[in-house]
């Protein structure tokens, strides 16, 4: 009878963190769910070439619109049928997963540098440059992003790269927001001013002290701003002002396989639900990191 | 467990809505209210057809105005409209007797004050007309008496009449000058057959049987209202025809015509047009130095494209490749030109020659049917032509190109249903802004058929250019379009080459 | 709080000067309009006089405020493609888009709050995940996509509702719907967490201590509590829809702002497009604007941070 408890308090010291959040880890099926998917994207844009001996920018105009595995009429060398220039479309689909993580990853990269620069200067230093920096979020927020992205691709020509640094230079925002009220959080925290009081040098404290604690945060908002530029880019491509063909987009395969959704309606299911598993994917992991790391704040 | 269960159940229901589209029945009620409901592709600038350059523009115009004489589409034969007889006085001088009784839909009188008001309009530069070239070959307009005008060439003209038919409606001159082009844009007058009801710029357009139109060649119109909106999405327009919401559709791409064809409740009609497709490079080099002041390199593409896969599989209909940069039925064209069959092979070879063993990478313009400006792209990349896709609208290309920039490029031109070369060649090889060739000769020959009244003459001249087109491959002439017409059985139709839709000629079953 | 007040209201000045300054050098880096204008067979001539009648040989800086201030009297210039006066051009179009965003965040807020209510109510029960399901699935549906569905469906399939337009109110119900479902999941997901926050709170358990009925003590006290951010966040996304309702009507045909936008911008219509952007982001900024002072003006606490 009186070892139980101590038992029980033992086994409680000795649940290390890292433990805890394994274990947390582990409940979550959400994300477990998220991950599994977002893995089973990567290695599929990753081994594209292995999984599939097609090229996606092959045509032959006289095998169009041949009919996916499940359909009457199949081709067992397009396990996906083709598109309408006749090119196999598991091959589009399958580089088109490269195009959208590409996007997802760097567009978040270029605004998560921006963002959080911006965030934290104005979470630790206050005062005047957290008033500059709210100005430029709140301008950024004004601008209507679909429109200036769309202006900016017809002015200066869609090409994969001018479609990131326009996502990258527009979807900063979240992350400046986040990463600023995180920082204010814990400015104030003791260990913060130990670091100040033994004079360590303000980058020093920024990157050793501060960064380290919201880098969750971080991580979080990077997850949901990889899926608001993936789904962004399909939609530029969709309007025709995006990444341009042949490049196979999935935003792009959606839009050419429009002309014929009546009656070849496949030609938009395959990529619609593939881009819908991706960011249901991202956006479930990052749901879930943020369950996991701050479970307080679920909801 | 969970997440494979959702997934599937996910793909079934997409897969169980999407798949089946079902049969096709519907009550199409707009034979009841007399009300042909259609739709335009494209956002008219104006309804004011001087000031606009859309198909569409045009399709309107025939309704609303009339011009001096009328082409009748089934025999080619020109017929007085406006005008009741007509005489060439000598090479420049054209004598034009008009209609007497004639009403504007604003009950204000045609006679000649109208035609030389609209005309001088039309020709004075001041007044920056879209299209110049339409009318810029009247040198003046003079009124002898209340119905008898005289219309004055530069340099013998022989299309006159040609571009008098389609191309130069008549206004009412006292209401013009009052409301000017924007006045007219938002509320038409014209002689028609149909006078116009309502305008919402670019969007909507409502057109009313006009009873008091003239007993002209047009005949009277049939119909008694025509609703047309702008839906510029293809597939938009399939699901109100699919749906009931529009009776008649144009322009509908060939594999959905081939669906659409096995419904019961719809009449799919292909019929030729005189538009065709081509390729064009900066053969003169005024966008800057590029590979295609090459000849070799403007041949090669003409052996990497093969046109007759692009017409079997994606144009399909009454489509055909041509080689001459003009339509084969317009006056003037001439097959007796070089051509270039596919050879990928001999492609490379041309480009090797020309020193680009390994390809080159260059941006490519197109502004229309996509996918086959992606068909050219691959069929350019398998033999190392890499052409980076700049898709923009019409106007912005064309713009563009008389910035002399997007020199390469897949365009199209209907020549406006004119069936003479002088509305297609003569347009963009005698140095204007789409002239990427600058040929002096070319050129001339051109200016030559183009002023000549001796159809002998004009011939030769054309032949003469339209070869060295060919054999300088400044253009790879590509296909020759169709058009698919598709509407419900309670419309009677004939849709006519001149890809010219003609409301006043379509009547309920 | 009227010092709370102007204080915000300068900045909303500010950043509206801002993105009218944004917004104007951003379509001028594209080149000489005079060009375009002139159109084809213009000769250097027509294009110096085009330039001078429009202006274009001024500096920019002159140019801008030129712009500036005619826009500010309601005057955005003439379009370049239709040749009509922007404002007249713009007037007409966003009365369909103000409609459809209206229509798309009352929807948003009539599914998402109920929901969210409801789903604080029993935290993980079925209602629960299946809100959390259906705001997951809406933040990942394109909403292309979501809208071809539609058609296919309701327009094709059941011919209940009609694929394009805006003559009636039926034209609006798809487009409501996909508009409205993409603002969905943010106001569920903070009326859950506004209500469960709430619930916990003391003076709701002492209400509930003292007997007051559950319906009561849920609309009463916790939904009054939890709404104030909820109604913040509609009007910033109210503000987000208009901006980015060009999808939406781009697949329903809606002529509407956005989609003349769209079309605009591939047609090079310069002025057309500065004042479209100019009006979308004064429309964000005014709905934030006024959400911020009510927000100071219900919670006191705002007003001084």
């Amino acid at each position: 009878m009186t070892d139980t408890p101590t038992q029980t308090v033992e086994s409680i010291i000795t649940v290390t963190p890292g433990a805890l959040l394994r274990r947390r880890l582990f409940g979550h099926y959400g994300l477990l769910f998220g991950l599994a998917i977002l893995v089973l994207v990567a290695a599929a844009a990753l081994f594209a070439p292995l999984l599939t001996d097609q090229s996606p920018y092959a045509q032959d105009l006289s095998a169009r619109m041949k009919p996916p595995f499940w359909m009457a009429g199949s081709d067992p060398s397009h396990l996906l049928g083709t598109d309408q220039l006749g090119r196999d479309y598991l091959a589009r689909l399958l580089y088109g997963a490269r195009i959208s993580l590409l996007i997802g990853t760097v567009t978040a990269l270029i605004s998560g540098v921006i963002g959080t620069a911006l965030g934290v200067a104005a979470g630790y230093f206050g005062g005047k440059v957290d008033l500059a920096a709210t100005f430029l979020i709140n301008v950024r927020l004004a601008l209507p992003v679909v429109l200036v992205s769309l202006a900016i691709v017809a002015l200066f020509g869609g090409s994969l790269q001018i479609v990131i640094l326009v996502l990258g230079f527009l979807l900063w925002d979240r992350f400046a927001i986040v990463m600023r009220s995180s920082v204010m959080q814990i400015r104030g925290l003791e260990y913060v001013n130990a670091a100040k009081a033994i004079g360590c040098s303000k980058t020093r404290i920024v990157l050793s002290e501060i960064m380290p604690n919201v880098i969750n945060n971080l991580i979080v908002v990077m997850t949901l701003e990889m899926a608001h530029a993936i789904l962004l880019e399909a939609a530029l491509s969709f309007l025709g002002l995006g990444v341009q063909p042949p490049t196979p987009s999935w935003g792009l395969m959606i839009s050419e396989g429009k002309e014929m959704m009546l009656f070849q309606p496949w030609l938009i299911t395959i990529p619609g639900i593939a881009l819908f598993l991706l960011v249901l994917a991202i956006n479930l992991l990052g749901d879930g990191l943020r369950d996991v790391t701050a479970p307080e704040a679920k909801g | 467990m969970a997440c494979v269960k959702m997934r599937n159940s996910l793909l079934k229901l997409s897969a169980g809505i999407l798949i089946a589209v079902g049969p096709l029945n519907t009550a199409f009620a707009n034979k009841a209210d007399d009300t042909l409901r259609t739709t335009f592709t494209k956002e008219i600038e104006s309804v004011d057809f001087y000031f606009q350059s859309a198909r569409e523009g045009s399709i309107l115009s025939r309704q609303i105005w009339d011009g001096l004489v009328f082409r009748d589409p089934k025999s080619g034969e020109y017929v007085g409209n406006l005008a009741t007889s007509w005489k060439w006085i000598n090479d420049t001088t054209l004598e034009f007797k008009l209609r007497e009784g004639i009403k504007f839909h604003n009950g204000e009188d045609f006679d000649a004050d109208d035609v030389v008001y609209t005309v001088s309009f039309a020709i004075n530069p001041d007044n920056h007309v879209t299209s110049p070239s339409y009318v810029n070959w009247i040198k003046s307009i003079e009124k002898l008496d209340q119905y008898t005008v005289r219309v004055h060439t530069d340099s013998p003209f022989p299309a006159a009449l040609e571009f008098l038919s389609g191309l130069v409606p008549i206004y009412p001159n006292e209401y013009y000058a009052e409301v000017g082009p924007t006045g007219m844009g938002l509320k038409p007058v014209g002689t028609g057959p149909y006078k116009v009801e309502s305008v919402e710029p670019g969007k909507h357009f409502v057109l009313k049987k006009f009873e008091g139109y003239h007993d002209g060649p047009k005949g009277q119109p049939s119909i008694g209202t025509i609703d047309i909106r702008t839906i510029p999405d293809i597939n938009t327009q399939m699901a109100e025809l699919l749906s009931g919401g529009v009776d008649l559709v144009w322009g509908v791409p060939a594999d959905l015509a081939e669906q659409l064809a096995s419904s019961s409740d719809l009449t799919v009609v292909n019929e030729s047009t005189m538009r065709i497709g081509y390729v064009t490079m900066d053969a003169s080099g005024r966008g800057g130095d590029n590979p295609f002041t090459n000849r070799e390199v403007r041949q090669a593409v003409g052996h990497a494209i093969d046109r007759q896969a692009i017409v079997d599989n994606l144009m399909k209909g009454s489509s055909v490749v041509v080689h001459a940069a003009c339509y084969p039925s317009q006056i003037g064209c001439t097959k007796e030109v070089e051509t270039y069959d596919f050879n990928p092979a001999q492609a490379r070879e041309l480009l090797t020659e020309a020193g680009y063993p390994d390809g080159f990478s260059i941006d490519f313009y197109a502004y229309r049917e996509r996918p086959i400006a992606e068909a050219i792209m691959a069929y350019l990349a398998d033999v190392g032509i890499k052409a980076n896709l700049n898709y923009l609208k019409y106007s912005a290309l064309r713009d563009l190109q008389t910035k002399a920039g997007g020199g390469f490029g897949f365009l199209t031109w209907g020549s406006n249903s004119i069936n003479d070369v002088s509305a297609i060649t003569s347009q963009f090889f005698k140095f204007g802004g789409q002239d990427f060739a600058r040929d002096e000769e070319v050129k001339a020959w051109l200016d030559a058929g183009d002023t000549s009244v001796d159809e002998e003459v004009r011939k030769k001249n054309y032949s003469k250019a339209l070869q060295r087109i060919a054999e300088e491959a400044y253009w790879i002439p590509l296909f020759s379009y169709n058009s698919n017409y598709v509407f419900t059985k309670d419309v009677d139709f004939t849709p006519t080459p001149d890809e010219i839709v003609r409301f006043f000629d379509m009547s309920w079953k | 709080m009227l010092a709370f007040a102007l204080k915000r209201l300068g900045l909303a000045i500010l950043v509206t000067f801002t993105v009218s300054v944004i917004s104007f050098s951003l379509l001028h880096l594209s080149g000489d309009p005079a060009t375009s204008l002139a159109g084809e067979n213009a000769t250097a001539a027509d294009i110096a006089a085009i330039s001078r009648q429009y202006g274009f040989d001024r500096p920019l800086t002159v140019q801008y405020t030129d712009w500036l201030w005619k826009a500010l009297h309601g005057d955005f210039g003439e379009s370049y493609y239709f040749k009509l006066p922007v404002a007249d051009l713009i007037a007409d179009r966003l009365s369909i888009t103000m409609t459809l965003g209206i229509c798309a965040i009352s929807f948003a807020l009539l599914t998402a709050v109920p929901l969210g209510v409801a789903a604080a109510v029993r935290p993980n029960s079925v209602v629960d995940r299946t809100a959390l399901f259906l705001s997951v699935a809406g933040q990942a549906m394109p909403s292309f996509w979501f809208g071809l569905v539609m058609i296919v469906i309701f327009s094709i399939k059941l011919r209940l509702l009609p694929a394009s337009g805006s003559e009636t109110w039926r034209h609006f119900i798809m487009p409501t719907v996909v508009l409205g479902y993409y603002a969905m999941p943010a106001i569920m997901r903070l009326t859950r967490a506004g209500m469960l926050e709430v619930l916990n709170a003391d003076y709701i358990r002492t209400a509930r201590a003292k007997g007051a009925g559950a319906g009561r003590v849920l609309f009463k006290h916790a939904l009054r509590n939890a709404i104030v951010p909820v109604v913040s966040l509609s009007a910033v996304q109210m503000g987000f829809m208009l901006g980015g309702s060009v999808v939406v009507e781009a697949i329903f045909s809606l002529h509407g702002a956005g989609y003349l936008a769209w079309e605009s911008i591939g047609r090079h219509d310069l002025p057309t497009v500065q004042a479209l952007i100019l009006i979308f982001s004064c429309f964000y900024i005014l709905f934030t604007l006024l959400s911020d002072l009510a927000n100071a003006w219900l919670d006191p606490r705002i007003r001084v941070g």
